[in-house]
Order: C-alpha cells, then sequence, then structure tokens
C-alpha cells in the first residue's frame, strides 16, 4: 500500500465501498423493512428509512413466537453439527495426510466426490434411514445429515492443512515421549488452530443455514423447530407480516456474527505460525 | 550412556531396498557420523534406529537392551531434526522442558533442568519467546537444548547444521563437539559433508546407495581408503585418479605416469591385472626433482597455498560415476590437482614436473574398484 498515488487510493477506497454496498445492502433492506409497518411494505417509490420506526417488531417477534425455543434448537444443532464433522474430518484428513494407505488417493478424491452429490439427492435415503432408526423428529437426525454433507469439505480443507504442517514435528514428540495421539493433541492441533478454526466455522455457518433436512425431518414436532424452520412458519397462505420475518431473520443472523468474531483471531493469528525452520 | 548395535538392518520402500545387510556396532561416548551423498540411506537408518521408521529386518540395540520393537519415546534416545522441528506454538522454555513433561518430572524439577540447559547454552534471555522469534542459529541451539535436558542414553542429529551459514556452521560444529565431550553422550550424527565427519567424527561411517562402503576413524579413511568411493569422497580437494599400466619385474609392479616410472607399494603377485586405477592425494604430488613434465592449466593462489591445475597424462584419464559425482572442487574429469605450499610462483601454461612419491599412491582393482594394500593385502568393504 505504500506507494500507491492518491488516485490509486481513492481508487481502492471506491472498489471497497461499492463492495461493501452491494453486499450489505440486502441486510439494509432487511433492516428497514423490519421496522416498517405492515401497510407501508409496498410504497413505491420506497422510503429509505422509515418515517415511523416501529422499534417494537422485534420485541413482538420474541413475545408471539417459541423464538428462543427455535434459537435453542438451532445452536444445540450447529454445535453438535460442528464436533461431530470436526471429529471426524479431523480424524480422517489426519490418516490421509499422514499415512501412506493404499489407494489412499483414490479414497480422497472418493470422500471429495460425495460432497457433490446435491442434498436433495440424498434426502429421500436419509430419510428412510432415519426413520427405520426412529430420528426422525429428533435433532440428531438433522445434525447427522448436516455432517454427511460437511464431513467430505472438512476432511479436505484440514488435510490441506495437515500437508503443510512437517511430519518431523510429531516426530519430535514422538521422540520426546508423547503417544501418537498425544503428538496430535499437543502438537498438530495447536498448529493446525487456523485451519480448525475456518473449518468449524464453515460447519458452524452451514448448519445454520440448513433449511431442508430440518423442514424434512422435523416437520411434525413442533419442540424441535430450528430457527429457519419456525420462521419459514410464518410466512401464511393468505398475509405474510414480512416485517415480522425480517426481525426474525436479523435475530437469527446474529449468533454467526458472534461465533465468527470469537474464532476470528485463531484464523489470523496463527497463520504465520506454520512450522518452523 | 549406551552402545549401539545394528545387526543385518534392512530397509525396503516397496520393492526399493533403501539399506542393506546394515552392521554397525558403536562403542559408549563415541561420536559416530554417517556420511554419503545424497539418498543414500543416512537419514532412514537413524529413523531407523530412533523408532520412527520400522526395519524391515534386522535388530537393533541401544544399550545392550533389543529396541527393535520399542516405539520411540521408550528408546531413550534425543533427536535433532534439520528443520529443528521446533513446536511453533510453544515458548522456548516449552520446547525444551517438552520432553520432561512427556516423562512425567514435577515442574519445578523441569523449571530447574531447562533453565540448567538454557545456561549452557546462552538462551535464557529467549525462553518466554516463540521459536519464530528466533535467529537461526538461536532456534538451532534450542534444538539442541531440548536434546540434551533430557539426559538421554544417546543423540541422534540429522544434519542439524544445514540450515546455518558457513560461518555460524563451523562455530556451532565445535560446539556441539565439546558439548558431547563433556556430556559423554554416544552421538549419532548424519551428515552428507565429509567435512563435517572428519572434524567431528570420532568413527565414520561411509555410505553409498543403502550400502556401509567403510567404517573406521578419520584418519583410518582418509589413509587407507577401501575402495574408489571412499578414496574419492573423503578429502577435499578429493583424491586424483588416473589409468596406468601394471608392469611386472619378478614380484615388484611398476606403473607410469606420463612416461614415468613408479614403483608401486602392492607386490606384483597382488596385481594380475594388465593395467589398474591408481589415485593420489592433491597434497601428495610433490612439484620438482626427476618427475614427469607437465604443463598446468590452471592455478589458484590463496597465498602461500595454491592448487595447481594440470592435464591428466593422454590416454590415462580416469573417469567413473563412482567418484566423479561426489567431488566438491570444480575440476574436470580430466585434470588433476596439487596442493602445494612453498614460496614459488607459478603461471598458468608453465610446465612443471610433478613427482609421485610411491607409498602415496593407492592401487584399485579396476574391475571391482576395490583397494589393494601392500602390508594387510585387500582390506575389506
Ligand atoms: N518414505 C519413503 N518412501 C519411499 N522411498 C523412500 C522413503 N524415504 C526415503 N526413501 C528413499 O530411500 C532412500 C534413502 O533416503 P534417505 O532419506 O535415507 O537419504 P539420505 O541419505 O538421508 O539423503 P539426504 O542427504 O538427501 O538427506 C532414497 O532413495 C529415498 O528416495
Ligand atoms: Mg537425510
Amino acid at each position: 500500500m505504500r506507494n500507491h498515488s492518491l488516485l490509486g487510493k481513492i481508487g481502492i477506497y471506491a472498489a471497497v465501498a461499492a463492495t461493501c454496498g452491494l453486499l450489505l445492502f440486502p441486510i439494509y433492506w432487511m433492516f428497514i423493512t423490519a421496522l416498517k409497518p405492515a401497510n407501508r411494505l409496498r410504497d413505491f417509490p420506497p422510503e429509505f428509512w422509515p418515517e415511523n420506526p416501529q422499534w417494537n417488531v422485534f420485541a413482538d417477534v420474541l413475545n408471539s413466537q417459541p423464538f428462543g425455543l427455535w434459537m435453542w434448537n438451532t445452536v444445540l444443532v450447529a454445535i453438535a453439527t460442528m464436533i461431530l464433522s470436526l471429529t471426524v474430518g479431523t480424524l480422517a484428513a489426519y490418516a490421509l495426510s499422514r499415512f501412506r494407505l493404499r489407494g489412499g488417493q483414490g479414497l480422497g478424491l472418493f470422500i471429495l466426490t460425495s460432497k457433490m452429490l446435491p442434498a436433495t439427492l440424498l434426502i429421500i435415503p436419509l430419510f428412510v434411514v432415519f426413520r427405520s432408526l426412529g430420528l426422525t423428529g429428533s435433532l440428531w437426525s438433522v445434525i447427522i445429515a448436516q455432517s454427511t454433507l460437511i464431513v467430505p469439505f472438512a476432511t479436505w480443507m484440514l488435510k490441506g492443512y495437515f500437508d503443510t504442517i512437517p511430519p518431523e514435528l510429531e516426530q519430535a514428540a514422538l521422540v520426546d515421549g508423547a503417544s501418537p495421539l498425544g503428538a496430535i493433541v499437543r502438537i498438530v492441533l495447536p498448529v493446525a488452530a487456523p485451519g480448525m478454526a475456518a473449518t468449524a466455522l464453515y460447519a458452524f455457518v452451514i448448519s445454520w443455514s440448513d433449511f431442508l433436512y430440518a423442514r424434512t425431518f422435523l416437520t411434525t414436532s413442533e419442540s424441535k423447530w430450528t430457527l429457519n424452520m419456525g420462521i419459514a412458519t410464518l410466512k401464511g397462505e393468505f398475509v405474510t407480516d414480512w416485517n415480522v420475518i425480517m426481525a426474525a431473520s436479523l435475530m437469527a443472523a446474529v449468533p454467526i456474527v458472534g461465533v465468527y468474531l470469537f474464532l476470528e483471531r485463531y484464523l489470523v493469528g496463527g497463520l504465520s505460525a506454520g512450522s518452523e525452520k | 550412556m549406551a552402545t549401539i548395535e545394528f545387526n543385518q538392518i534392512q530397509k525396503s520402500y516397496g520393492g526399493v531396498q533403501a539399506i542393506r545387510d546394515f552392521n554397525l556396532t558403536v562403542d559408549d561416548g563415541d561420536f559416530c557420523v554417517f556420511v554419503g551423498p545424497s539418498g543414500c540411506g543416512k537419514s532412514t537408518a537413524l529413523k531407523m534406529l530412533a523408532g520412527l521408521e520400522p526395519t524391515s529386518g534386522g535388530e537393533i540395540a541401544i544399550g545392550g537392551r533389543d529396541v527393535t520393537d520399542l516405539g520411540p519415546g521408550k528408546r531413550d534416545i534425543a533427536m535433532v531434526f534439520q528443520n529443528y522441528a521446533l513446536y511453533p506454538h510453544m515458548s522456548v522454555r516449552s520446547n525444551i522442558g517438552f520432553g520432561l513433561k512427556m516423562h512425567g518430572l514435577p515442574k519445578a524439577e523441569i523449571d530447574r533442568k531447562v533453565a540448567e540447559v538454557a545456561d549452557i547454552l546462552e538462551l535464557s534471555d529467549y525462553l518466554d519467546r516463540k521459536p519464530r522469534a528466533l535467529s537461526g542459529g538461536q532456534r538451532q541451539r534450542v534444538a539442541l537444548g531440548r536434546a540434551i535436558v533430557r539426559e538421554p542414553s544417546a543423540f541422534l542429529m540429522d544434519e542439524p547444521l544445514s540450515n546455518l551459514d558457513a560461518k555460524l556452521r563451523v562455530q556451532t560444529r565445535a560446539e556441539i563437539v565439546k558439548l558431547q565431550k563433556r556430556l559423554g553422550v554416544t552421538t549419532i550424527y548424519v551428515t552428507h559433508d565429509q567435512v563435517e565427519a572428519l572434524t567431528m567424527a570420532t568413527k565414520i561411517v561411509v555410505m553409498r546407495k543403502g550400502v556401509i562402503q567403510q567404517i573406521g576413524s578419520p584418519e583410518t579413511l582418509f589413509d587407507t581408503p577401501a575402495n574408489l568411493f571412499v578414496a574419492g569422497f573423503i578429502g577435499s580437494p578429493g583424491m586424483n585418479f588416473f589409468r596406468g599400466p601394471v608392469e611386472k619385474e619378478g614380484d615388484v609392479a611398476f606403473t607410469r605416469f606420463a612416461g614415468a616410472r613408479i614403483k608401486l607399494a602392492v607386490p606384483a603377485g597382488q596385481l594380475p591385472f594388465d593395467n589398474a586405477i591408481f589415485g593420489i592425494r592433491p597434497e601428495h604430488i610433490r612439484i620438482g626433482g626427476e618427475g614427469a613434465e607437465i604443463g598446468l592449466t590452471l592455478v589458484e593462489s590463496l597465498g602461500t597455498e595454491k592448487i595447481l591445475h594440470f592435464q591428466t597424462p593422454e590416454g590415462q584419464e580416469f573417469n567413473d560415476a563412482d567418484t566423479a559425482a561426489d567431488h566438491d572442487d570444480e575440476r574436470d574429469a580430466s585434470s588433476m590437482l596439487a596442493r602445494v605450499i612453498d614460496d614459488v610462483r607459478y603461471a598458468d601454461g608453465q610446465a612443471i614436473r610433478v613427482h609421485l612419491p610411491e607409498d602415496k599412491i593407492h592401487v584399485f582393482n579396476p574391475d571391482t574398484h576395490t583397494a589393494l594394500r601392500a602390508a594387510s593385502g585387500q582390506v575389506n568393504t
């Protein structure tokens, strides 16, 4: 950035501003829509800031809907999915990265191709399996279904990261008296923290934004509804309170931002750590 | 402190044999160096000793105890890696103390030992830093500290100096030797640099393509190399080789170098060939006197020490993969070097007389490339 001329700098800021504007506009629109009274939503030309913002819409969402319960269910699912896919993904990735498995490369590619199957293709077989296991209507159905989607990608992300860690690091730990598992837990995982954090974030976001699986496996058990499922039911057959839906969606997005802020320091902090020469 | 024994160790990767019939005994307190060109299996041998690589056959014993099937943590060894393999997320203190922690020592004792080692290695000021905030030399010392703090029965080092610059390398070389003498811990040290081997080792193992070529003290290897490969590999500048006829008069054999007849120390009975390969070290060639006349092609002067280059006499060139690849000087295949220390000024193109003292000439079997010797006969390889 040192040698940029004033004009260059203006250009860069303009580009950044344009990008941010493009990305943030939908969120801004959600926000003002939430604040408008229901009967002013379709005004044209639209208001860019509501004359009479209805701040109580947020409280209304919390009071008139089991919003807290949905939120709780979603958090449970996201955290469980994150832990499950990270555990399975880490072990698989470590094995693929470190051991010369017979057909290891083929196996790796196979795992990746399974990621390319669309969720809609898997949903019917999964439904059949879960029903025979008695899992439909349980949060576990969604957790497992989401993990099948996340694990392949998580495995590849982590394998890429493990590949950059020199095996001498674990060898040194082994010689120092650590057990093979101890070497992974004490050395490899901390060194791979940025990769782990990125993967965890990925798993969390994918799980949080799931609608298809929740809709399919949880429809009949209202007490297990997740946020996306619950918010979808706000859309009525005859009238839809878009301002309420927007307010609920905005509140549903808040935890994602929180998780990101929490993981951010691992994402950035460790990136330069790598191994030492 | 312990002896180390390799007994008929084999190692193959898939169908490729990386180590063949590796037999070696290292005495207690020895500084043993594995040396050889890249890919000859030095690291593999060391990793098998460390337990990081399984053997494909044979046994390994440390301190008389068979460790062939023990994991690395149970062999009571410490290792220094070429890239140091410092734990990047831990402070220098934790790096050095990690092994002690794994062995369940109480914290107070770990702190005491770490402080002691940090003091020896002059790392006391850096104990709270992360490895990435250290210079290359400091990282190298942390790696050493991690090894010595454990007080193991053997140190294993895989090219620990190759990431340092030339000056620091020489300095650290001496420090490692001093440290090893002081601690008296049996050490196996891997390098591809024969100068390191000669200067540090009490025992050198020269390897090539997974096979041990010769085991011996630096002097033994320098004075009586077992074959062409060892002769060419050890020493700098490397040994000169030339082909020559074998002429016999009764029990005595002669060869010719640029026409001049040279008596050989090896008796005629041991030379059932018409010609053979001969070697002489650059520092053993004498200038002047009654030798063969030869034209200098290049003079490299380092003050009083000079390296004189001249053409190998026509028809006597010896060119072979056994030696050519491993000379670290830039001689071309058909020239020879003489290393002289005198006050004479030499010029390119000048004609001089060179004399090859008969007791300094090495004779090699032209087919097997093993050395032939007068006193003890053929040296075992
Ligand atoms: N994991 C492996 N799989 C297959 N072949 C291997 C493996 N590790 C080493 N080798 C082969 O074994 C031989 C010996 O390798 P090694 O690393 O011991 O060489 P080295 O003497 O240490 O060389 P350098 O001086 O370059 O470190 C080489 O030919 C190498 O290609
Ligand atoms: Mg090596």
